[in-house]
């Protein structure tokens, strides 16, 4: 499989296609399969240069003790960006991808032409979405967990999610097979190794992406919030604030766009990656007003 | 490899995925065998068996696509003589 080999750390890549360059960043807890599983990565590489890599602790990549913040997955994605050499690149992030994405925009704003983000909670936005244990997917998690006998507590605490997981008993994990399908384990199946790490902790540290720098991305943003979103409070509040920013809805999905609506998804994407691929990697002078005749 | 038929590419795929990423299996391997549900995989498992297969053969492979269509069939898992059959397609297709 492919892997490179950054600063002791090895991450599993693919790449596809020609043109200008798109790199795909997953959520916490999933890992590249899912731009498979939604064919957005052929999709994309009938037109552009597409780069998909496991994020650190996940998928096919090194899992080391600590360093999950959007900071320390910026770094990384910079230093694949080096490695490989590519350009100034797209970037789209479903979840916390979307976040480590915004993060590298700021932080290292010469690699990062546009993105796309699909429902991302910023933890630097926390005090704008107060009920994060009351949205329909942790509450979904934590019934089935409890009625595998697993206390997942009142609070959204991933540790201790991944650490429970990691011990779950083979009747405990046929409970949640039935209760939340197949599906659900291959998701819970990527949480024990994730267990021995910071990961749970780290991704909800803003990690020095607070609202004040979250404000400071320059580069044009489409924001893609799913209808059912719990992140109401944080697409407003991106689209307020930002000053390059355009919001879509995505119907009929509930933060998991990229699978609930994959060809909607696809289409979007599609659609404004040729948008973004004429914007100016500096963000200045865009301008969502008069997108290209052929985008509009 | 492009000449292999639907049952040789079985045959392969039983060798290899008896001992597969670090999974073994030791029950009975045959064409209705999930790669989920009995073998045990998880989801990174399909990406790194779909690049162990397009080097096993010499072959690019739409997976993606193949992928997605099992999805969008409602199912939720994958069968290993529905994998035979998806690479002796392509396959046979960049042969003819």
């Amino acid at each position: 499989m492919p892997l490179i080999n950054l600063n002791g750390l090895r991450f599993h890549y693919q790449q596809r296609g020609q043109g200008e360059d798109i790199v795909l960043l997953h959520a916490v807890t999933s890992n590249m399969s899912v731009w498979l599983f939604t064919n957005l990565i052929d999709v994309l590489a009938k037109e552009f240069h597409v780069t998909a890599y496991d994020l650190r602790g996940h998928g096919a990549s090194d899992a080391p003790e600590n360093g999950y913040t959007s900071a320390d997955m910026a770094e990384d994605l910079r230093n694949i960006h080096s490695a490989l050499k590519l350009g100034p690149a797209i970037l789209v992030g479903h979840s916390f991808g979307a976040v480590v994405g915004m993060h590298a925009a700021l932080l290292y704003p010469d690699m990062v032409r546009g993105l796309i983000l699909s429902d991302p909670y910023f933890p630097g936005l926390a005090h704008l979405e107060p009920y994060l244990a009351e949205t329909e997917t942790w509450r979904e998690v934590r019934d089935a967990l409890a009625g595998a006998g697993v206390d997942l507590g009142e609070r959204v605490d991933f540790a201790r999610l991944f650490r429970a997981v990691a011990e779950l008993t083979s009747p405990q994990i046929e409970h949640i097979r039935k209760t939340m399908g197949d599906a659900s384990l291959r998701w819970f199946g990527q949480m024990p190794r994730l267990a021995a790490t910071t990961c749970g902790r780290d991704v909800f540290a803003p990690a020095g992406f607070t609202a004040d720098r979250i404000c400071l991305v320059r580069q044009p943003v489409i924001a893609l919030y799913d209808e059912h979103s719990s992140f109401q409070a944080t697409r407003r509040f991106l689209e307020a604030n930002l000053p390059n920013v355009r919001v879509e809805i995505m119907p009929g999905a509930r933060h998991v766009a990229p699978l609930q609506n994959p060809d909607t998804f696809n289409q979007l994407v599609q659609k404004y990656s040729r948008l973004l691929a004429n914007a100016r990697p500096d963000g200045k002078e865009n301008t969502w007003s008069s997108p290209p005749p052929h985008i509009a | 490899m492009s000449s292999r038929s639907q049952e040789q590419i079985l045959s392969d795929l039983g060798s290899m995925l008896r001992e597969f990423n670090g999974k073994e299996y030791s029950g009975e391997m045959s064409a209705k065998t999930r790669l989920f549900r009995d073998l045990g995989m998880v989801s990174i498992d399909a990406v790194i068996l779909a690049e162990t297969l397009e080097r096993f053969y010499s072959h690019s492979f739409a997976f993606s696509q193949f992928l997605s269509d099992i999805g969008k069939k409602g199912n939720s898992d994958i069968e290993v003589g529905e994998l035979a059959s998806f690479l002796h397609s392509q396959m046979r297709g960049a042969a003819g």
